[in-house]
């Protein structure tokens, strides 16, 4: 899965999205500035509302731009194809009608070969340990179990640019703390660029090399954090980290 | 002994008429005895006419079904996914949704002539709503959420119409022609009893005529065990079809 890919960072600029609700305009983001380098895992945390939710649905397509511009800009001497993006949302939008397995496999539906759509399935299955359930329908699966459904089905469509939307918002403490360290060791094993929104701070640190914070449509806040994987999320630089982010939401 | 309870009120409707008609409380031209129905059943098949009647009736289902499905969920297709078009055919189409299609009978006959276009035609009406309007909601509703991942996973639209608006509207699709056929099943005998010259309504006519309240109540009979048979078909169908999906729920409409 390694090799091809394009190596080029996102450029955000002064981005804007309007939404025209009953007549009324409501700014979502108001000017947003920043880079997504290559290979990076970068996380956007904020109050529900803030725009971060908007911010993701464009750069995977979802949403048109107001104003301002995203682009990818390969490295040099890298290729230049776009980066293929892709995303996990809140909730894990499995189709109801297809198995583990097949929603797996529900990404790939452009590969003709079908002993490499298989192998790629597999891998992922044994991944995420979803091997004795792959069988099952969503239906038959526990929301943790989905939501990593939802994410072999990202994983295998090989994005370069994950997104996630609060994949982990819905899930009791012990399995999200389980996923966040699994999404911490595929970052670490396949080296693919993240962008991570949520509104837990102590999750934004845990996972993110820089935490963005967002507020109202803006960025107000950048926090790099410079600790090793795996992080514990009691220490000290940690707890220094949270205060300096949680001082911002509590001065305004 | 749970096995026994689907057929518990039968047995007991059996039972008592039985007595009644052992006891002579009925008047035998009124309420013909059980075993006066059983002879006459046997009679009716040893001769053929029953299966004669019962496969001229079927045959018209067929035919009629295929004819409806062929317009009705292409038209739903077309109206569950376009909102325009839903406004364009709503009002035209709750117009003849409220007319019986029996009511339609006479002006098809003498349009048609008693042939067979009437009684397609009855079908057709009759089994037309179930199926188109099951068709409009479950493409209509189909959750945006999914398409959205189609969208983002690269997938044109007509590949999000195969692999997810139609699957996802399957379910609403099979509930609208189970009702469809059951719909269709009822309205041409109903279409029968005004003009035919077989079929198990013509045979229910024809046995009144000649004062044969026995032979009247094997067509009784034979119509809804055969479409009790067609629905229970239609629902192991549905079960095998859609094993994700969670057994007992019916959305009805139409």
């Amino acid at each position: 899965m390694e090799g091809m890919r394009p190596m080029s960072r996102v450029e955000v600029s002064d981005l804007h999205k309007t939404y025209v609700l009953r007549g009324r305009e409501f700014d979502a983001l108001c000017g947003v500035n920043f880079s997504l380098e290559d290979s990076s895992f970068v996380t956007v945390v904020g109050k529900s509302g803030c725009g971060k939710t908007t911010l993701l649905r464009i750069i995977c397509g979802l949403e048109q731009i107001t104003r301002g511009s995203f682009r990818f800009i390969p490295n040099p001497g890298a290729e230049a194809r776009p980066p293929r993006v892709s995303i996990v949302f809140q909730e894990p939008r499995l189709m109801p009608w297809l198995t583990v397995e097949q929603n797996l496999a529900f990404s790939l539906f452009k590969e003709a070969d079908r002993t490499r759509l298989t192998q790629t399935v597999q891998s992922y299955l044994e991944l995420l340990g979803l091997k004795d359930f792959r069988d099952a329908y969503p239906s038959q699966i526990s929301g943790g179990m989905a939501q990593r459904v939802s994410l072999g089905r990202t994983l295998c469509f090989d994005p370069d640019i994950i997104l996630m939307d609060e994949p982990f918002g819905a899930l009791d403490a012990f399995t999200r703390r389980h996923l966040q360290r699994e999404i911490v060791n595929l970052f670490l094993s396949q080296g693919k660029t993240i962008l991570f929104v949520t509104h837990d701070v102590d999750e934004a640190i845990f996972l993110g090399q820089r935490v963005l914070v967002m507020d109202q449509g803006r960025l107000v806040k950048e926090v790099a954090v410079d600790l090793s994987y795996p992080r514990d999320p009691l220490s000290r630089e940690c707890y220094a980290l949270r205060e300096e982010i949680m001082s911002f939401f509590f001065a305004s | 002994m749970s096995w026994i309870r689907p057929y518990m009120i039968g047995l007991m409707v059996m039972a008592a008429w039985s007595m009644g008609s052992a006891a002579d409380l009925f008047n035998p031209y009124l309420i013909p005895s059980p075993l006066k129905v059983c002879s006459t059943t046997w009679k009716l098949v040893m001769n053929g006419a029953l299966i004669g009647h019962m496969s001229v009736s079927f045959y018209r289902v067929i035919i009629g079904f295929a004819i409806t499905v062929g317009l009705a969920f292409p038209m739903g297709l077309l109206v569950g996914l376009n909102k325009a078009s839903r406004s364009i055919w709503e009002a035209p189409l709750n117009f003849v949704r409220h007319i019986p299609p029996l009511a339609t009978t006479p002006i098809l006959i003498l349009w048609f002539g008693i042939g067979e276009a009437a009684k397609l035609t009855v079908i057709v009406l009759a089994a037309f709503f179930p199926v188109f309007l099951n068709t409009v909601s479950g493409v209509a509703n189909c959750d945006p959420k999914l398409i959205e991942v189609g969208k983002v996973l690269g997938y044109r639209p007509l590949d999000r119409l195969v692999r997810i608006i139609l699957p996802a509207a399957f379910p609403s699709i099979l509930v609208g022609l189970r009702l469809g056929i059951g719909y269709s099943w009822r309205a041409l005998v109903g279409a029968e009893l005004l003009a035919a010259a077989a079929g198990l309504g013509y045979m229910i006519i024809e046995a009144e005529q000649i004062s044969r309240p026995d032979i009247v109540l094997v067509g009784i009979f034979t119509i809804g065990l055969l479409g009790l048979l067609i629905d229970v078909l239609f629902e192991r169908m549905s079960n095998r079809l859609m094993p994700w999906y969670g057994g007992d729920e019916t959305y009805v409409q139409g």
